[in-house]
């Protein structure tokens, strides 16, 4: 219980509650280490999970994994001798042991279709997709809580029907098409932003000014589409829901004005917005596929298309994986941020 | 109901036996992290037949548990439950067949029906897992209807959000009828009624105990409404019996400290019979870990050192009928306020 | 639901029974002129596909090296010609069957399954509910789309494949729902009252859990249908999905991905038939929700 100790009188809710709730739900010691060490623990098997289920995308591909290296004229020897130092000859769980000590370790194998090492290539397609992932959340973010604000405020109003509309076309359109329409306006038609591609040079130096910074646009704004609708619903509600309990009508009864009841409202509704927000990178992370090959943009979406086009299922593998792994992690992220910013999570 | 079976008919062990015996039930929950809440501690109890068993105790005292493993809806960690002298869920009574004997009506009587369930359906359901017919059990749900004074014509029909809560719980008293049963736990059953649909559905079960022979157990927080109905009381604190005896009795001479604190903050409509005693201090203590010794002494004005050392048994008190765990009650048990020895003698 | 009273009709008398929960959802749903709107679009969809045969002025699959990629309102060719020369608007009205096909088949797959596991997890509860879901968590570590091509791209692409895959995806979410729902359900008095009176647990489930939990759980489906559709497509899209010359909608979006400089009017066709369909699903279910969002 950390907030208001310089308060004296009243130690905030958060203390008051602790007092009086019977010691049975909580655990001895620090209950936010225990809360972390709960999440730890929960996430662990998930992650185990999710690194099995990535093993076994090559093992479900139809066929012997080892056709898309194999010339098709190969000996049975020379298949036998692939078999080998792939490790296939092996029982599956030896295998994926194995493989999972070599992922542990940074080591993803190697790209069928270029020969390089898995793990370089998705690297550097990360930071890539991030670049546009992040941009998307912020200015999803800013543009749905604000919609979400206005309509969760003035409920009702024909604002408050604008942005609900505005809010299930965002979950409704297929964004690959908005991207397509995106280029078709403000490339096509108007010439005013790029429609592709990471940068006049291709994306071999990235450097910020307008001349690189206008390829991210209609990425980036094509993305914030997603989270912006759902971020939009999401505040509204939190907000309806604040404006609906009963200490602010007892804030506008104290005279607070309006102002008042704003800032109140935005401190109590940041944290669930705020986590919405993480959820929503890690959705974009993996969701991004899609819109970075209408884009051309390089990112791991982008290695995916060439991955699937290609049949490189190592490459599959290994950006799945590391995507995956983003998002178990800004999970596991957000819920211990949650957990510092809000007393009551712990206790669940 | 004509093809309902007398006390006689069924009856096995004799008027003699309970209709039903607990024996050390006991129920805890594990918490996690090794603390266990001890819900139900090594209750023993009889409800004789055709009597009223009213239990009272200040909340999370295990009443409610006490009701759930007695109807079997959880399992006991240990003892055991002789219905009419057969154990329950042994050979000769299984616990299916026990299910159609005990019947059980809960608080809350909106979340105890079926939303999708039309009246008569829902009380209908319990026959039909019996073998019942659906056309006869539809029947007898609308004759039952009729019995707790709700015309099947305006009701069978209806679904429960059309109804009060005092017509819901009269449907739920029904549908605890339709297996023709002849113990019913009413756990807390008219606690969220108003008062004076409290008072129609307390005669109701009144009127039903007489006419289909049936023996209550009748939980309740409310002293009052316990008096009115009860015979015999069992009172609880931190799962375990501390007092139990016939109503009058221990409503006017109460042996155990905590019944005569709980009684003594019960209000009085008497000006003269006013509160003298202190009323409970504190709050009850974690039934996760209970006191040592004698389980109320931490709060007991009488309270000496062999309360917090040795736990006291519930033992035959005074002139037979009651039972009462305390150490003032024991001769000889190091209370100075307990009977002499060469007294007792 | 009825079918309980439905059967007892014939031989006890019948009562004036009450407008049930349905007739109440019904009644609330007709008020909402958005949802009733939505409704009457997806109906449209559906029966353009079904009668596709009939409304489609050309066949969807004569290509005409002559009329590639013709603009919209050319006489013959209301909606333009696509980069084969062929009849936009047959072809959106033929590709309506695969992305309704694509979009309503892998979640009515996943309600079945994904409800049957979410309503034993949580009606069983226990080590089973403990295993199931924790199963389930590990396919929500996935962001859907990346579910859904990380399994279409190990499978290789085709119809069939991408079925599967987004069956895959949806089961879990729709498990969840349903094993929160019946957690909820189990909980309550009257299943508590139908164990005291002896009921086993298949007929409780029947009588009194899935009366209660399928409602909602239908509806949680009923929103996903768009997702389905955009998946499915955005799988097309990737060409993981429909092989040319099947019409498709994602399919189409992109094989005319390259037509955008000459025609970008005509290329943006199929997506808008995506976005009008999935709009209309999201709306109807909306409504459903609000519809059946009552105490009781």
């Amino acid at each position: 219980m950390t907030g208001r100790r310089w308060f004296p009188r009243w130690s905030g809710p958060a203390d008051h509650d602790a007092r009086v709730t019977p010691r049975i739900w909580s655990d001895d010691g620090n209950p936010m280490l225990s809360y972390l060490a709960k999440r730890i623990l929960y996430v662990l098997p998930v992650a185990f999970g999710v690194s099995l289920f990535c093993f076994l995308l090559v093992h479900i591909a139809p066929g012997d994994p080892l056709t898309a290296v194999l010339p098709p004229d190969a000996s049975q020897a020379m298949q036998d001798e692939l078999r080998k130092i792939y490790g296939f000859d092996r029982p599956l769980p030896i295998q994926f042991g194995l493989w999972l000590l070599k992922a542990l370790q940074g080591d993803l194998g190697t790209s069928i279709a270029t020969g390089r090492p898995v793990a370089a290539e998705v690297w550097r397609a990360v930071g890539n997709t991030l670049l546009i992932a992040v941009l998307a959340t912020v200015i999803g973010f800013l543009l749905g809580s604000f919609f979400g604000f206005v309509a969760g405020y003035f409920r009702g109003s024909l604002l408050d029907k604008f942005a609900s509309m505005l809010a299930v076309l965002g979950v409704s359109v297929p964004h690959y098409w908005l991207g397509m329409v995106m280029v078709i306006v403000f490339s096509v038609q108007l010439g005013w932003l790029p429609p592709g591609g990471a940068g006049p040079g291709g994306s071999a130096a990235w450097i910020w000014d307008w001349e690189h910074v206008s390829y991210m646009i209609l990425p980036a704004i094509t993305m914030s589409v997603i989270p912006m609708g759902i971020i939009a619903r999401t505040v509204r509600a939190l907000v309806a829901d604040i404006l609906n309990q009963e200490f602010v009508p007892a804030l506008r009864a104290k005279g607070l004005m309006d102002f008042g009841v704003f800032k109140h409202v935005v401190k109590n509704a940041a944290p669930t917005a705020l986590a919405v927000m993480g959820l929503q990178l890690g959705y974009l992370l993996g969701g991004s596929i899609l819109i970075e090959t209408v884009f051309s943009w390089p990112g791991t979406g982008f290695l995916l298309g060439n991955a699937i086009f290609q049949r490189d299922l190592p490459l599959l593998q290994g950006t799945i994986l590391v995507l995956a792994m983003f998002f178990v992690g800004l999970n596991l992220l957000v819920d211990i941020l949650q957990g510092l910013l809000d007393p009551r999570v712990r206790r669940r | 109901m004509a093809e309902t079976p007398t006390l006689d008919e069924r009856d096995r062990g004799g008027a003699g036996t309970p209709l039903l015996e607990a024996r050390t039930l006991t129920k805890h929950f594990p918490l996690g992290g090794g603390a266990v809440v001890r819900a139900v501690d090594g209750v023993d109890f009889a409800v004789l037949k055709g009597e009223t068993l009213g239990v009272v105790g200040e909340s999370g005292c295990g009443k409610s548990t006490t009701a759930r493993v007695v109807m079997q809806l959880i399992a006991q960690d240990k003892g055991e439950m002789l219905f009419d002298g057969e154990i329950v869920g042994g050979l000769s009574l299984s616990l299916k067949e026990y299910r159609r004997q005990a019947q059980m009506v809960f608080q809350d009587s909106y979340a105890s029906l079926n939303p999708r369930l039309t009246i008569e359906d829902s009380i209908a359901f319990g026959p039909t897992v019996h073998g019942v017919s659906k056309q006869a059990a539809i029947l007898r749900a609308r004759d039952l209807l009729l019995r707790v004074g709700l015309d099947p014509a305006r009701f069978a029909a209806r679904y429960p959000h059309e109804l009060s809560g005092g017509q819901r719980q009269r449907v739920n008293i029904a549908r605890a009828l339709a297996l023709g049963p002849r113990l019913v736990i009413l756990d807390e059953a008219v606690s969220a009624l108003d008062k004076s649909v409290e008072a129609q559905v307390l005669n109701l079960l009144m009127d039903l105990r007489q006419e289909f022979g049936l023996t209550y157990i009748f939980i309740s927080h409310d002293l009052n409404v316990v008096r009115f109905i009860s015979d015999r009381v069992m009172v609880m604190y931190l799962g375990e019996v501390v007092e139990i005896g016939p109503v009058d009795e221990l409503y006017d001479d109460p042996r155990h400290p905590y019944t005569r604190a709980l009684l003594s903050a019960m209000p009085s409509m008497d000006p003269d019979n006013r509160t003298m005693e202190a009323p409970l201090a504190g709050d009850p203590p974690n039934p996760i870990n209970p006191p040592e010794g004698c389980r109320f002494h931490p709060r007991c004005p009488q309270a000496q050192t062999v309360c917090a050392k040795v736990k006291p048994v519930l033992a035959t008190a005074g002139e037979g009928a009651r039972q009462v765990a305390c150490h003032m009650e024991v001769a000889g048990s190091g209370h100075s306020r307990a009977p002499k020895l060469e007294e007792a003698a | 639901m009825t079918t309980l009273t439905e059967a007892a009709a014939p031989v006890v008398a019948p009562l004036a029974k009450s407008p049930g929960y349905w007739a109440g959802v019904f009644r609330r749903f007709k008020t909402d002129k958005v949802a009733v709107g939505a409704g009457i679009v997806v109906l449209l969809i559906i029966l353009m596909a079904i009668f596709a045969d009939y409304i489609a002025p050309a066949d969807p699959t004569r290509s005409s090296m002559l009329r590639r990629l013709r603009p919209i309102g050319t006489p013959g060719y209301p909606l333009g010609a696509d980069e084969l020369g062929r009849d936009m608007l047959s072809r959106l009205i033929f590709g309506a069957r695969l992305s309704l096909f694509m979009g309503v088949v892998p979640v009515f797959i996943a309600f079945v399954f994904g409800s049957l596991i979410g309503v034993a997890a949580g009606f069983f509860g226990g080590k089973f509910n403990t295993i199931t879901m924790r199963t389930v968590d590990v396919f929500y570590a996935f962001p859907s789309v990346l579910l859904a091509i990380a399994l279409s791209g190990a499978m290789g692409a085709g119809i069939a494949n991408s079925l599967l895959s987004l069956t895959i995806v949806f089961i879990p979410p729709i498990a969840r729902i349903a094993e929160s729902v019946t957690t909820q359900v189990r909980g309550m008095d009257y299943v508590e009252a139908a164990r005291a009176s002896g009921a086993g647990a298949g007929t409780i489930i029947r009588v009194h859990v899935l009366g209660n939990v399928l409602g909602p759980i239908f509806v949680y489906a009923t929103s996903l249908i768009s997702v389905s559709m955009i998946l499915a497509s955005g799988l097309s899209f990737l060409g993981l999905g429909t092989k040319p010359p099947t019409p498709e909608w994602g399919l189409m979006l992109n094989t005319l991905r390259t037509a955008i400089y000459v025609q970008p009017w005509v290329a943006a066709l199929p997506g808008a038939a995506i976005f009008i369909t999935s709009i209309s699903f999201n709306l109807l279910s909306d409504g459903l929700r609000s519809a059946m969002d009552v105490k009781g």
